[in-house]
């Protein structure tokens, strides 16, 4: 609108529009900002420091800065061994996900009945239930007498009932139900925004499913599908309660040996020691996923350039 | 897509539905057990309604607590996400990815680790001024804010970056107020990102184990903390009566949602980058 028009005009004490809507803006990120702040930097910085001191044992701690416990903790196997058990654990979870994830997302995108908001809700309603929940309902369906014993031994494929609980299996079907709902969900909304027409225009051209699927979908579905995968291998790295719960304490993974050193043994310095290096380990592989993409995508526009 | 495709793909779909929902039907079914036996038994023997009649009271404390944590945390984190998403989208900074990237980093820390993170700042709060954040609403409400907001400030300032700023110009120009243009034109048409962003700093709260375990006491607890315990330490059916009566509550409070916002903001809650 020109500044002159009668409208403006008629707002005396009214500078033009645009400049007037402009302003102001800014401070409203502060109080957020401060929180955050406040609530994010300022903890971790203590945090960190709490690493730095040398545990006396009974909760009590040294008085000296020193790094002796990050020598004890990347020397002690059994942290190690944690370690690499969580990543494991976590890809795992994020590489089936992102496997059963992507058919139910493209399946729910493209289809027009009346199921697919009951398919949106449910997916929803799933991601809302605690974990805890979820939890218990996965140990009366994988215990000993539970249905899928009963099943596998009433159907003569096993002869005693297997153990799926209290063992790696266990936590993997435990993660997996806690972040599945949320991946699919991220997936949906991937899937969602690659018209329909680009698939079928490849298939009118006479393009086979598969490379409709290697040449369209899978390339533009690409970046999400990873970051939804990063997402679901943070949750995993950081998951406490499934580990706990269907694990059975034999699956030590690293949430809780974090817990035990902090919860059972009050060992604060140690128990912030593991957590840095869990953190530092975190951030790194998402910095580095991040990078990648970036990479990937500059190279994926470079290749749409050429064309 | 050829037909047999399609059943093969929809086949898939029952599987994974199957597998996404049946820990609640099962614990449904294991919670009306009318046997006497104090372990869980699936299928159930006999119906009964006495493990619901034997919840204690202390669960209905804590999943009041829930609730008011989730709600309070919703609120704030909504409030304050707004705010943030507006200075980051509209405000004059240079640096938005960075500011952005900011805010989404709870996101990426391990929720173990932030629950550490808090216990150890509340600890060195407490020795300084005195102030006692552990086991306390305040307490975990300011955790639950930290890891709720990143959902709100990513919904909105997708929501954001889409708005046709031309219709305030418009309300702008013909006499509306700033405040009066924000209310009625910006904040319509954002509501449906905002609502998402606070269901989803609801569901984050109110779920919550590895945060809120190391901030709660016997004073005050939250109900997925209590329920945690309980299975860990002493087991009892009752639990399972419980467990179903919070599956029943999820499910209308996700109708209820439904109802009053429509689909569209359930869709977008999955939504959230």
């Amino acid at each position: 609108m020109e500044p002159g028009h009668p409208a403006v005009a008629a707002l005396p004490g009214r500078g033009p529009v645009k400049a007037g809507l402009a302003s102001g803006w800014d401070s409203l990120l502060l109080p957020a900002l401060g929180a955050s702040l406040l609530l994010f930097l300022l903890p971790q910085a203590l945090f960190v420091k709490n690493s730095l001191y040398a545990p006396l044992g009974f909760g009590r701690i040294g008085d000296e800065l020193t790094l002796q416990n990050f020598g004890r903790v990347l020397t002690d196997s059994l942290f190690l061994y944690s370690f690499r058990l969580t990543a494991y654990l976590s890809f795992l979870v994020a590489v089936v996900a992102i496997l059963l994830g992507f058919p139910l997302a493209y399946f729910i995108a493209r289809s027009q009945s009346r199921w697919r908001s009951l398919l949106v809700t449910l997916l929803v309603v799933s991601s809302f239930i605690t974990v805890v929940i979820k939890s218990l309902g996965l140990i009366v369906i994988l215990g000993g007498s539970g249905p899928v014993n009963r099943v596998l031994v009433g159907a003569g494929l096993v002869e005693r009932p297997l153990t799926l609980l209290n063992n790696q299996f266990g936590v993997v079907v435990g993660l997996l139900h806690y972040t599945f709902p949320l991946m699919a969900l991220v997936l949906l909304s991937v899937v969602q925004t690659i018209p329909a027409s680009l698939e079928e225009a490849a298939e009118v051209m006479g393009a086979p499913r598969r490379r409709v699927f290697t040449r369209i979908l899978l390339p533009l579905c690409l970046p999400g599908v990873l970051a939804g995968g990063l997402m679901v291998f943070n949750m995993s790295m950081g998951a406490f309660t499934s580990a706990a719960l269907l694990g059975g304490g034999r699956v030590p993974v690293l949430p809780i040996l974090i817990q035990r050193k902090i919860i059972s043994e009050v060992n604060y310095p140690m128990g912030a020691t593991m957590s840095v290096l869990l953190l530092v380990a975190v951030v790194a592989l998402n910095v580095l996923a991040v990078w990648l993409l970036g990479r990937f995508r500059r190279l994926s526009a470079g290749m749409r350039g050429t064309l | 897509m050829t037909t047999r495709r399609r059943w093969g793909l929809a086949a898939v779909v029952v599987a994974i539905y199957a597998f996404l929902l049946a820990p609640f039907v099962v614990l449904a079914l294991s919670s009306l057990s009318g046997g006497e036996a104090y372990y869980i038994s699936f299928p159930p023997r006999g119906l009964s309604t006495r493990w619901y009649l034997a919840i204690p009271a202390s669960y209905l404390r804590s999943f009041a607590v829930s609730v008011a944590i989730g709600v309070a945390s919703a609120l704030a984190a909504g409030l304050l996400g707004v705010a943030a998403a507006l200075g980051i989208v509209r405000g004059r900074y240079r640096r938005k990815e960075l500011l952005k990237a900011f805010f989404r980093a709870p996101l990426q820390i391990p929720l173990v680790v932030s629950g550490v993170v808090f216990l150890q700042f509340y600890y060195v709060l407490f020795g300084l001024t005195g102030v006692r954040l552990l086991e306390s609403f305040t307490g975990l409400l300011l955790a639950h804010v930290f890891i709720s907001l990143p959902f709100v400030v990513g919904t909105v300032c997708a929501v954001l970056e889409k708005f046709d700023r031309r219709l305030e110009e418009a309300a702008y120009s013909l006499g509306a107020s700033r405040w009066t243009t924000f209310r009625r034109v910006t904040l319509p048409v954002i509501r449906p990102g905002v609502f998402a962003g606070m269901l989803y700093a609801f569901i984050v709260s109110f779920g919550n184990v590895p945060v809120s375990l190391f901030l709660v006491g016997p004073r005050l607890t939250t109900l997925p903390v209590d329920l945690f315990y309980s299975m860990e330490y002493d087991f009892n059916p009752s639990i399972l009566a419980l467990s179903t009566l919070v599956v029943v509550f999820s499910v209308l409070t996700i109708l209820l949602l439904q109802r009053l916002m429509g689909m569209d903001v359930l869709v977008r809650a999955g939504a959230k980058e």
